[in-house]
C-alpha cells in the first residue's frame, strides 16, 4: 500500500504506522502489530483487558482479578453485553492485593477467595485473571487454580493476562486458552441434525437475539454463543457443533483454529452487520450444510427481512449519501464489516484505523478502501483529531474515549463498542445503526457548535439610530457560522 | 452482612493514580504520564471520559515485558520527551501504578538522570508523585499529587518571598466543576477577585467550552506562577477535614501561612462555616447576595421540612462529599440510617459523630468505612433507607431494591450533567434540598396512583359483584 509521509504532524516513530491509499505501483506495509510507544497515547489497553472483554460476557463465571484493587475497579460490569439468564458476570470480583502480598505473595489469600466465592455464589466455573504486578511477584495462579478446582470440584481456570505482557491481542488469546479448558467438557444436548457455534460474538446491546432466531428459523441449533450469553454448560458442549461462524475473527479465530484440529471442526469468518454480510453469513451456512430446503429458507428469510428494513433503509439513506465517515475500532473485523456497512448507506469511509490490527487485516482494508483514505494503526488522540478535520469527516465510529474528541472536534459520533445500548447486528440491527447516523449526523446541534456570537461593538452607534427594543434582532443577525474547524 | 475476608466485591474505591490525575488536571498546561504499562491510564481515561464527558489525555510510558525486567528507565525518558514534542505542556505530573512500583524503579533518580540529559527538559516542571494501589486509594492519590505539586513550585519554582495579601484554598478531596465555580464566586464575593488562588481547579478543564478549536491541553487550572506564590500567602484554608490536607500543613509547617481546616460547604451548617471564616479572614461583612442567598436557602428549608423529616438516608461515596452530605441530611431532619464513606480516613468518624450528637435523633445512625458495594448492599436490606445518596455504583442497589438513588460524586456514568451538580454553599444546598424533595414527593405519587388504583378496582369489583373479594384489599 503506497503511503505520503508525514501526512499529519506525529512522532517520526509513529509516521510508520499513518498511511494514505493512492494510486502508485509498489506496496509499502503499514506498520502494525508493536507494543505502543511511550508517551504517544495510546488508546489501547493491555492483556488484562484483551482477556476480561473476550471472557466476561460468560454470564455464570465468577470472574475473579487477582490483583491490585483498580484493575477490577475499572472493569467493573463494562461490557454491555446482555444475559439472558444469570448475572454473576456483572459483578466484580477482586482479591484487592494489598503491600503484605506484594512483599510475601498473593497464592494464599488468592486459593482462600476462590474458596470464599465458591461458598458464596456456587458458580459452575471461576476464571481468576492475573494483573502486571501477579506477574512479577510471580504468584503461580496455575498451581493455585489446579488445586482450587479439585477442592471445591469445578473448573477454576486460570488465565494469564499480566498487562504487560504483550498487548489486547495476547489478551484475546490468553482468554481462548482459557475456555479450552472448557470446550469438550460435557456431553452435547443434541436438538437438530444441524449444529453451528457464533464464535466472537459478544451479545453487546443484544445482538445474538437479533441473529440467533435467523438459524434457528434454518432449523440449525445453536450451541453457544462465544461468549456472549454464553454458559459454562453450553461452552463446554460447543465441541457438538458442526461448523463454527466466527465474527470477531481478531479474538476468537485462534480458538476456530484449535477447534477445528482438535474436533474437525470447520469455521467461516462471517459478519451479521449490513445486509450484505449477513446474507452472505446466512447463504454461506445453508451451503456448508448442503441443503436445499435451507437454502430456500436463506433465500425466503434475506427476501423477507430485507423488504421489511428497505423502506425506511432507503428514506434514511437519502439524507446520509455522501457523509464521509471515519471508523477507529479494537479490531479488524469489525473495521471491515463497516466499510461495507457504510457503502450500504451511500456514505464513504475517510479515516480507517485499528488498535489491534495484523498486517494481513490492513491489506485487505487497503484493498476495500477508496483512494485517499488514510488508514492508521494504535492512532492517539492527536492524529485522530487532525485527521477528522482534514479528511472532513463528518462522522466517526469508535468508542468512549473517541466519543468526546469527535464532539469536541465538531464531528457526529455513533459508539460500535461496549457502550450502545441498541443492537447493530441482524436485519433490525442494521435499521438501528442507520436511525444511529441520521440521529447524529443530522442534529442541528452541529449548526450550533459551529456558530459564534459576535460582539457588537459598534452597535452603540446603531444603538443610538435604532428604537429600543429591535437590537435583538441585530444580535441574531450576528451570530456566524464558521466553515471548518482548525485542530 | 456476609462474611468475607479475602475478596472484594464490586469495589467502592479507585485506585491512587486515579486521585493524582484528578489534581493534575487542575494545574494550568499539565500532562500526566503513568508510569506503568498501557492498561492502567486507558482504564483511568476511559472512567474520566464516561463522567465529565470530555476526552482526557493521559499518557503512559507502556511499560512491557523488557521494560518490567530491565527497570523502566528507558521507556520514562521516551515517554516524557514524547509528551513534551506532541503536547509542549509547562508540568508533567508522573504518577505510578503498581507495576513500576512493584519492580522497584527509582523514578527521583531516572528525572534527575533525564534532566541532565535532555536540555529541552529545563523549561518543563517534572513532578513525580508515588502511588503504588496496593497502598491507600484515589482520595490520598488526590491528596499527595496536590502536596507535591505545591512543594515543587514552592521550593524549585519561579516565585520571589514577597509578601503578598493572598489566600490559599486548597481542596482534600476532588469536587465538580460546577462546584469549583460556586466556591470561586463566594471567594470572589468575600476575599475578592485575584485575591485567592485556588487549588486544583478544574473548572474549565473538565468541563471545557465548545470554541471550534481542538486543544492539546484544555486552558484552565491554576496558574503556576500562583502556585509558586502560595508560600507568601497571609493565610490557606484546607478544604476537607476527614484527611490531613498534607499541601496545607507543609505551607503552615515550613512557611508559617496560618491555616484554617474547614468541611466541604455542603448544606447551612458547613456553608456558614466557611462564610465565617471567610468574613474572618477578609475582615469584611458577609455580602448582602450571600445574606439574601442564605435566607432562601432557609425559606426552602423551612418549605420542605415536613417531607423531609424523618427520611431514611443512605450516604455513601467519597469521605468528604459524604460527611457534608450528612450533615445536610441531618440539618433538614432526615434520619440518616446509613453513612459510609469509600475509604478510611482519620477524622470521618470523629467530624461525623460530632453532627450526629448535635441532633436528637429518632434512629440509629450505622458509619461503616470502606465497605465494597455488596457490603453495602446487605447493610442497605437491613437498614431499610427511603433514599441513596450515592455515585452511579449504587445503581444495582437502587435497581434491586426500589430505593431511588439521588446521584452526587464520582463516578456518574450512567446520567448526564455530572460536571454540572451543584451541591456547595447556599445555592448548592438548595439545588441538593430540591432533588432530595422532588425524589420523594414522585416516589409518594408513584404509591399514591398505586394505591388509588387498587382502591379504585375494589369498589368496582364491590358494585359488580357486590362483593369485596379479600385479594382486592388495599394493603
Ligand atoms: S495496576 Fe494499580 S495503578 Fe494500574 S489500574 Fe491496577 S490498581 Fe490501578
Ligand atoms: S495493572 Fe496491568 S493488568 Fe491492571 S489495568 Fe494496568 S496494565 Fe492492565
Amino acid at each position: 500500500m503506497p503511503e505520503i509521509k508525514n501526512f499529519v504532524t506525529t512522532l517520526e516513530e509513529r509516521q510508520p504506522y499513518i498511511a494514505l491509499k493512492q494510486k502508485v505501483k509498489g506496496e509499502t506495509l503499514l506498520a502494525c502489530d508493536n507494543t505502543s510507544i511511550a508517551g504517544a497515547m495510546s488508546q489501547r489497553a493491555c492483556v488484562y483487558s484483551g482477556a476480561r472483554v473476550a471472557l466476561n460476557p460468560v454470564t455464570d463465571a465468577v470472574h475473579l482479578v487477582h490483583g491490585p484493587i483498580g484493575c477490577a475497579s475499572y472493569t467493573w460490569d463494562i461490557r454491555g453485553s446482555r444475559s439472558s439468564g444469570k448475572e454473576t458476570y456483572r459483578t466484580s470480583f477482586s482479591t484487592d492485593m494489598k503491600g503484605i502480598d506484594v512483599v510475601f505473595g498473593g497464592e494464599k489469600k488468592l486459593s482462600r477467595a476462590i474458596d470464599e466465592l465458591v461458598e458464596l455464589y456456587k458458580p459452575p466455573v471461576v476464571f481468576v485473571y492475573s494483573t502486571c504486578i501477579v506477574g512479577i511477584i510471580g504468584d503461580d495462579l496455575e498451581a493455585v487454580c489446579k488445586a482450587a478446582s479439585e477442592k471445591n470440584g469445578i473448573p477454576v481456570i486460570s488465565v494469564k493476562s499480566e498487562g504487560f505482557k504483550g498487548t489486547k491481542s495476547d489478551g484475546y488469546k490468553a482468554a481462548c486458552e482459557a475456555l479450552k479448558v472448557l470446550i469438550g467438557t460435557k456431553e452435547g444436548n443434541i436438538r437438530s441434525p444441524y449444529r453451528i457455534n457464533l464464535i466472537g460474538e459478544f451479545n453487546v446491546a443484544g445482538d445474538v437475539w437479533l441473529v440467533k432466531p435467523l438459524f434457528e428459523e434454518m432449523r440449525i441449533q445453536v450451541v453457544t454463543s462465544l461468549t456472549g450469553d454464553s454458559t459454562a454448560q453450553s461452552i463446554s458442549e460447543c465441541h457438538t457443533a458442526q461448523l463454527n461462524l466466527v465474527q470477531c475473527t481478531g479474538s476468537m479465530t485462534t480458538l476456530a483454529k484449535w477447534m477445528k484440529e482438535e474436533y474437525g471442526i470447520p469455521f467461516r469468518k462471517v459478519s451479521y452487520f449490513g445486509i450484505e454480510d449477513l446474507s452472505t453469513a446466512l447463504r454461506e451456512t445453508a451451503e456448508f450444510f448442503g441443503s436445499e430446503e435451507m437454502n430456500q429458507k436463506a433465500e425466503e428469510i434475506i427476501a423477507r427481512e430485507t423488504a421489511k428494513i428497505m423502506p425506511d433503509i432507503r428514506r434514511i439513506r437519502s439524507r446520509l449519501e455522501g457523509k464521509r465517515a471515519a471508523i477507529y475500532m479494537g479490531g479488524a473485523a469489525k473495521a471491515l464489516t463497516l466499510i461495507k456497512g457504510f457503502r450500504e448507506l451511500g456514505m464513504e469511509v475517510v479515516i480507517i484505523g485499528t488498535q489491534t490490527g495484523k498486517k494481513d487485516d490492513y491489506l485487505q482494508i487497503s484493498y476495500e478502501v477508496k483512494d485517499g483514505t488514510v488508514i492508521v494503526d494504535d492512532a492517539n488522540p492527536l492524529e485522530l483529531a487532525e485527521l477528522l478535520v482534514k479528511q472532513k469527516a463528518d462522522l466517526m465510529v469508535a468508542g468512549v474515549k473517541e466519543r468526546f474528541l469527535a464532539y469536541k472536534t465538531g464531528v457526529a459520533f455513533c459508539d460500535f463498542n461496549h457502550d450502545r445500548v441498541v443492537e447493530f447486528e441482524g436485519f433490525e440491527g442494521f435499521l438501528n445503526f442507520a436511525r444511529e447516523m441520521d440521529s447524529s449526523i443530522n442534529s442541528p446541534v452541529w449548526k450550533a457548535a459551529k456558530s459564534n456570537i459576535k460582539d457588537s461593538v459598534d452597535n452603540q452607534a446603531i444603538k443610538a439610530e435604532k428604537v429600543p427594543g429591535t437590537h435583538i434582532e441585530n444580535v441574531q443577525e450576528d451570530v456566524v457560522i464558521i466553515g471548518g474547524m482548525e485542530a | 452482612m456476609t462474611e468475607r475476608n479475602y475478596t472484594t466485591v464490586n469495589p467502592c474505591v479507585m485506585c491512587q493514580p486515579m486521585g493524582s490525575v484528578m489534581a493534575f488536571k487542575g494545574i494550568e498546561s499539565s500532562m500526566v504520564l503513568m508510569h506503568g504499562s498501557q492498561g492502567c491510564s486507558t482504564y483511568m481515561r476511559l472512567h474520566l471520559s464516561h463522567h465529565f464527558r470530555e476526552p482526557v489525555d493521559i499518557a503512559s510510558t507502556s511499560l512491557s515485558e523488557r521494560g518490567a525486567v530491565y527497570g523502566g528507565s528507558e521507556n520514562l525518558k521516551k515517554g516524557l520527551r514524547n509528551v513534551m514534542l506532541r503536547y509542549h505542556p509547562k508540568v508533567i505530573g508522573v504518577t505510578t501504578t503498581c507495576l513500576a512500583e512493584t519492580i522497584g524503579d527509582d523514578v527521583g533518580r531516572i528525572l534527575t538522570e533525564f534532566r541532565e540529559e535532555d536540555k529541552n527538559a529545563d523549561g518543563v516542571h517534572i513532578i513525580s508523585v508515588s502511588t503504588p494501589s496496593y497502598e491507600d486509594d484515589h482520595t490520598t492519590g488526590f491528596i499527595k499529587a496536590v502536596d507535591a505539586i505545591v512543594r515543587h513550585f514552592t521550593e524549585y519554582g519561579m516565585g520571589n518571598d514577597i509578601f503578598n495579601n493572598k489566600l490559599n484554598v486548597v481542596l482534600g478531596e476532588n469536587i465538580a466543576p460546577e462546584d469549583t465555580r460556586e466556591l470561586k464566586r463566594m471567594l470572589e464575593a468575600t476575599i475578592g477577585p485575584r485575591s485567592f488562588i485556588f487549588m486544583p481547579d478544574t473548572s474549565e478543564t473538565f468541563d471545557a467550552p465548545m470554541t471550534g478549536k481542538v486543544e492539546k491541553i484544555f486552558p484552565g487550572g491554576t496558574p503556576l506562577s500562583e502556585i509558586a506564590y502560595m508560600k507568601n500567602c497571609a493565610a490557606s484554608i484546607g478544604l476537607g477535614i476527614t484527611s490531613d490536607n498534607r499541601a496545607v500543613d507543609h505551607l503552615e509547617t515550613k512557611y508559617k501561612v496560618p491555616a484554617k481546616r474547614v468541611p466541604m460547604p455542603i448544606g447551612l451548617e458547613y456553608s456558614d462555616r466557611i462564610m465565617s471564616v471567610l468574613s474572618e479572614i477578609a475582615g469584611c461583612e458577609i455580602p448582602e447576595t450571600y445574606r439574601k442567598e442564605r435566607g432562601r436557602l432557609i425559606d426552602a428549608m423551612v418549605d420542605v421540612h415536613k417531607y423531609l423529616y424523618g427520611t431514611r438516608v443512605a450516604i455513601y461515596g467519597d469521605p468528604e462529599m459524604v460527611l457534608g452530605m450528612l450533615s445536610l441530611s441531618l440539618e433538614n431532619g432526615m434520619y440518616p440510617v446509613l453513612v459510609a464513606p469509600s475509604c478510611k480516613t482519620p477524622a470521618f468518624r470523629k467530624h461525623a459523630q460530632e453532627r450526629i450528637d448535635a441532633m436528637n435523633l429518632d434512629c440509629d445512625v450505622k458509619i461503616f468505612e470502606g465497605l465494597d458495594f455488596d457490603a453495602f448492599n446487605d447493610v442497605v436490606r437491613e437498614a431499610e433507607p427511603e433514599i441513596l445518596i450515592g455515585n452511579s455504583n449504587g445503581k444495582y442497589i437502587s435497581q434491586q431494591t426500589g430505593v431511588p438513588l439521588i446521584r452526587v460524586g464520582f463516578p456518574i456514568h450512567d446520567r448526564v450533567g455530572a460536571q454540572r451538580i451543584l451541591m456547595m454553599g447556599y445555592r448548592g444546598a438548595m439545588n441538593m434540598l430540591d432533588r432530595i424533595t422532588n425524589t420523594i414527593l414522585e416516589t409518594k405519587d408513584i404509591e399514591l396512583e398505586k394505591k388509588w388504583l387498587q382502591n379504585k378496582n375494589t369498589d368496582l369489583q364491590e358494585s359488580c359483584c357486590g362483593l369485596k373479594s379479600a385479594h382486592m384489599q388495599p394493603h
